[in-house]
């Protein structure tokens, strides 16, 4: 594929691309449980311990290894923000094409849901859905993605309005192509890069919005570790022991980071008219 | 008009700094012009000013500044003088006599009679109130007053414990007029030692004081309280001299307040008990030996010092000192790992069990600490719990229909055991349906002790209440931690007591 | 005008789906005022005292009639009564709106005041050490999220320098206003910090553009001085993508900041809706949510409006 090659080429593709992709590998190991010790357990002769040698992030009040707790965050929040973002993508390209193809009622009907959607501030629709379904997992992430559904729906909706209005898509039609064809194969091909640059973005926010939700208790269940976990329960300690809240708070930092540099790389490289602009 | 607007941004850049920097000075100069005015902090405001009606903690430390009850409970539990100057069981113990205090006067102005003190009880009793506090009071016949100064409560049984119900603040008195009026709740009028003079709820109250009360001066001429909700927020607060007294929850800040060499915290231990909640009509927890396995598995020590950083003492059913037995003499209060196996098998668990265990965020802040040393504790004798932390409000929901395996709960305490749990552990409990659990001697145990007026009789009829139910486990006692309160060196005269009242605030002083 | 007519015709649809929304989601949630009020004790209560409570508080009737009753209370302008304030739900948010206002408005001053010369600067030294600078600043910035910055700001100035804005009472802008803004600034700047971050970025990306346009390439070839260029023919144009991401930043601020009102205990529309939904007063998470719902609407409509004022090429019309 040209795709890698052309992320690697671009200077902030590059960095972002090893941010994202060292995150994926943490997350991976985080998820399957390959991390320096077991993150659950309880080594309660060494509670709040500083960094060294052994615990290399220190320990949490339980006696709890931070970096492999670090580790199981990531694939946590990732978990969440992956999901999320593609039950939003998902849901908003079929919403946004259904609103572009039919047009009229179905257009309005579509737009008018989603403007009641995007006119609740998000955090606060996040945490009415968590409070109505509860805590969890599973809540957190069709929170999130009903949050970004409707801008999803916006940036499939917009360029598959202009795309309809071309003229390859009459011919098609004039050729007798089937409407769900020439959906699939002119439209969303013509989709993908402004689809692959928001969906970029939209993990950026989505993990944010993970961790503000676990911030105030509504998002991952304890003993298991969110990045925003980790960092709300280190409030309190963080004068005790600052560790708990520097390692998670950075790691959540850099990896919005790594997200943005990629989108922005992704950005450039689908619309090269504007690569010197945002680079 | 964009590149006028553009010149102006540009000129303004490097005036921001400068201006920070000046006001950041100015307001760091502690707002002291008033010195006789004590700034005090919580983190969660009160919820109302009905005092028939609030049950929530910083509800009642507000109304007992404004409102009183007939009697008082003090530092050591003892029941002492409010408005009422005496007080006199008859023989049979079905009749409770108060003497007034002659002095006792509303904040409007009028004088408090025994006819405010008939309309208050009528008013409790009533059901369209909806005081939760009725509960206490169902042994009240009919209530007499022979002069402005006396009142008669003829009671339908021997009641001893009634009198410590009548100490709280849910059973304040308020003007008959008000309750005519029906603006009891609008209108904050009592005869305490301070005047409500603003609410706004989440954010402030300002208190003056009340210069006819009958309890003498207040030390200050006013408490302003802020509602700081991030307790962090509040340390940060105290030690830059903005707020002279605040009270704390979480016991990791309460910790760091002794750090600072101009502010000092007072801890008492309270009545509250942290406990883990079985639901015995839940399987397996039906099994007796089942629960007592998890009382034998659980190091209750070990969730003190972890999730409270050893802040309190491990505790039996009874937290009221002067009567709680010592906890080593109770049942499995030494962790016995192999004797909760065994009785594991003995019941047919020996492979072990999963369980949900339910907790309110943030209710008590060590809530979820806790609830995560224990599930890693009974993960050794293979029960696998599940913790589910639900907002406060869900978790009530969910607590009061006795949808859970498992509770982590941190109940409140009362002066008497009897009141403080008949809810619980009679067969008439309210609280039947959350607790799920009671046998004959509980029940007879609880009403011996309600018609016992010997103190060391009751003493001894409430040590083998407390024995049997540690043995029959419905709920797994852990400990009871302590109230903080953090304040600046300068202020005199605050008395912690376990109740948690603040009600010493009437005596503080401010020294220069 | 058309366009503007149609655009206000939809408000009120989209409002009633916000209000039917909020009132059944508010509804589903379990508990309610009067767990709320009673904690567990509220299970000491007979089912007459429950009843009682529930007409007191209006929950005794099934959602619909409570919805009806609701809306027709709207028609006559009237949101309601908050069962924590006791008062009228419009009174409370209007108390509480010139909070979230003056604190939005100070937030976009700061992302601009921040934001635009960081990204003209960075712009104009395209590919330099400075613009590498820049950019890394601004992508860190859009990358931390508020609590950890709100978090870290309070731990440095309290335990560190001894100094912090006053905390609590909170004083509005026409009573004190150099307490006032003492109290604003640290929250703005934990507001700004990411905002200017963004700003900075579209700012620099469209200067970038602009620059690169024949008009400007003109006016330098006619002698216009690299500064002149800069500040009178391009800054102007590179202009309207910063106001369309300000505005639409600006709308949501202007619907609270819950988390950083929390930490900073200022008493905005964010805590307002926070802790009514804590506290189950349905009327005023109902009001709170339509009146930030309305404000964010009218926000991006006149982003809209400006965006077609700012540049002649576009019409209003189909997006």
């Amino acid at each position: 594929m040209r795709m890698p090659r052309a992320i690697f080429a671009h200077p902030s593709g590059r960095i972002g691309g090893f941010i994202v992709g060292l995150y994926l590998l943490l997350a991976v190991l985080g998820l399957l449980g390959l991390t320096p010790h077991d993150p659950l357990m309880q080594y309660r002769i060494d509670r709040l311990h500083a960094p060294d040698s052994t615990y290399w992030m220190g320990t949490d009040l339980f006696g709890r290894d931070v970096a492999s707790r670090l580790m199981m965050g990531i694939g946590q929040s990732f978990t969440v923000a992956f999901f999320s973002v593609a039950f939003a993508a998902l849901a908003g390209t079929v919403l946004g094409l259904a609103a572009a193809w039919f047009g009229r009622r179905w257009d309005g009907i579509v737009m008018r849901v989603m403007d009641v959607l995007l006119a609740f501030p998000a955090i606060l629709l996040a945490l009415l859905i968590v409070a109505v379904a509860g805590p969890g997992t599973w809540t957190s992430i069709v929170a999130i993605a009903i949050v970004y559904t409707p801008i999803f729906t916006r940036v499939v909706r917009g360029p598959a309005l202009s795309l309809k209005a071309r003229e390859f898509v009459d011919a098609a039609r004039t050729f007798g192509s089937s409407s769900s064809y020439i959906l699939t194969r002119h439209l969303l091909l013509n989709l993908v890069a402004p689809l692959t640059v928001q969906i970029t973005l939209a993990l950026a926010w989505a993990l944010l919005t993970e961790a503000g939700l676990s911030f105030l208790g509504l998002g991952t269940q304890p003993p298991a570790a969110s990045l925003g976990l980790m960092l709300s329960d280190s409030r309190n300690l963080m004068e005790t022991a600052p560790w708990l809240m520097i390692f998670p708070g950075l790691a959540i930092m850099i990896s919005i980071l790594g997200f943005n540099l990629l989108g922005d790389a992704l950005r450039d490289i689908f619309d090269p008219r504007m690569r010197r602009a945002i680079a | 008009m964009v590149q006028h607007l553009t010149r102006k941004l540009l000129s303004g850049m490097a005036l921001p700094g400068i201006a920070l920097a000046v006001m950041l000075g100015t307001a760091a100069v502690p707002i002291q012009a008033n010195a006789a005015t004590l700034h005090m902090a919580w983190s969660q405001d009160a919820t109302g000013l009905d005092p028939h009606k609030q049950t929530a903690f910083s509800s009642l430390r507000l109304l007992e500044l404004i409102y009183e009850p007939l009697v008082r409970v003090d530092a050591n539990l003892r029941i002492v003088p409010a408005i009422a100057d005496s007080w006199q069981f008859s023989a049979d113990g079905k009749e409770l006599t108060f003497k007034l205090n002659p002095k006792a006067k509303f904040q409007n102005g009028a004088a408090v009679t025994s006819a405010d003190v008939k309309a208050s009880f009528e008013r409790i009793l009533d059901e369209k109130t909806g005081a939760a506090a009725r509960a206490n009071f169902l042994s009240i016949a009919s209530i007499d007053t022979p002069d402005p100064a006396t009142v008669v409560f003829h009671l339908s049984q021997p009641d001893v414990p009634i009198l410590t119900a009548m100490s709280d603040v849910n059973a304040a008195i308020v003007p008959a007029g008000e309750i005519a009026a029906g603006s009891v709740g609008t209108k904050a009028i009592g005869s305490g030692p301070f005047k409500l003079d603003k609410w706004d709820p989440n954010a402030k109250e300002v208190l003056s004081a009340n210069k006819d009360w009958a309890g003498g001066a207040t030390g200050v001429d006013g408490i302003e309280i802020s509602v700081l909700p991030d307790e962090t927020a509040i340390l940060a607060a105290m030690r830059t001299k903005q707020i002279d007294f605040a009270l704390l929850n979480d016991p990791l800040v309460a910790t760091l307040v002794p750090k600072d060499a101009s502010l000092q915290l007072n801890r008492v231990p309270v009545l509250a008990y942290h406990v883990l909640q079985l639901n015995p009509s839940r399987k397996p927890m039906t099994e007796l030996k089942v629960r007592q396995a998890i009382s034998c598995a659980i190091d209750r020590q070990d969730v003190l010092d972890t999730a409270s950083l050893g802040e309190g003492k491990v505790t039996g059913p009874l937290t009221i000192p002067s009567l709680a037995t010592d906890p080593s003499q109770l049942f499995c209060y030494k962790r016995d790992v192999e004797k909760a196996k065994q009785l594991m098998s003995e019941a047919g668990y020996a492979d072990g069990f999963s369980a949900t265990v339910i907790g309110a965020t943030g209710e008590p802040p060590t809530a979820a600490a806790e609830a995560q040393v224990i599930q890693s504790q009974l993960a050794e004798i293979g029960v696998k719990l599940d913790i589910k932390m639900m907002e406060l409000n869900v978790y009530v929901d969910a607590w009061l229909k006795g949808d859970f395996d498992m509770a982590i709960a941190l109940n409140g305490g009362r002066a008497d055991p009897y009141t403080m749990y008949n809810r619980y552990w009679t067969k008439a409990g309210n609280l039947q349906k959350v607790a799920n659990y009671i046998d004959d001697t509980l029940d007879s145990q609880m009403q011996q002790g309600r018609a016992e007026t010997d103190p060391a009789k009751r003493k001894a009829i409430f040590a083998e209440f407390e024995k049997h139910l540690a043995e029959v486990s419905p709920w797994i006692w852990l400990y009871t931690s302590y109230s903080y309160t953090a304040q600046q060196k300068n202020i005199a005269g605050f008395v912690p007591t376990p109740t948690g009242t603040l009600f010493s605030l009437s005596k503080v002083t401010i020294q220069q | 005008m058309t366009y503007l007519l149609r655009r206000l015709a939809v408000f009120p649809l989209v409002l009633i789906g916000v209000s039917i929304v909020v009132f059944v989601a508010i509804r589903m949630v379990p508990g309610d005022a009067i767990t709320a009020m009673l904690g567990t004790e509220a299970g000491l209560l007979t089912p007459a005292q429950r009843e009682a409570l529930a007409a007191y508080f209006g929950i005794d009737q099934p959602w619909f009639v409570q919805y009806g009753r609701w809306l027709l209370g709207l028609l006559h302008g009237n949101l309601g009564i908050s069962s924590t304030y006791g008062k009228p739900v419009l009174d409370v948010i209007i108390e509480r709106f010139p909070l979230t206002l003056e604190l939005a408005l100070l937030s976009m001053i700061i992302a601009l005041a921040v934001g635009v010369p960081a990204g003209v600067f960075a712009a104009t030294h395209n590919e330099k050490l400075s613009d590498l600078g820049v950019r890394v600043a601004a992508m860190i910035g859009q990358s931390t999220p508020n609590f950890v910055l709100a978090l870290l700001i309070i731990y440095t100035l309290s335990a560190g320098f001894g100094v912090l804005p006053a905390m609590g009472e909170f004083s509005p802008l026409w009573q004190d206003p150099l307490r006032n803004l003492s109290q604003l600034i640290l929250p703005a700047i934990t507001l700004g910090f990411a905002f200017a971050a963004s700003v900075t970025r579209v700012s620099r990306s469209a200067m970038l553009d602009v620059l690169s346009d024949d008009y400007v390439r003109t006016a330098r070839s006619k002698g216009v001085s690299a500064r002149g260029v800069i500040w009178r023919h391009a800054l102007p144009n590179a202009l309207i993508p910063v106001v369309t991401l300000s505005g639409i930043e600006f709308g949501y601020l202007l619907g609270g900041a819950v988390i950083v009102e929390q930490i900073y205990a200022l008493p905005g529309l964010g805590r307002l809706v926070l802790d009514a939904i804590l506290q189950r007063d349905y009327a005023l998470v109902q009001g709170c949510v339509l009146f930030i719902a309305f404000n964010f609407m009218i926000v991006n409509l006149l982003v809209d409006l400006a965006y077609v004022a700012l540049d002649p090429r576009i019409r209003l019309g189909e997006q």
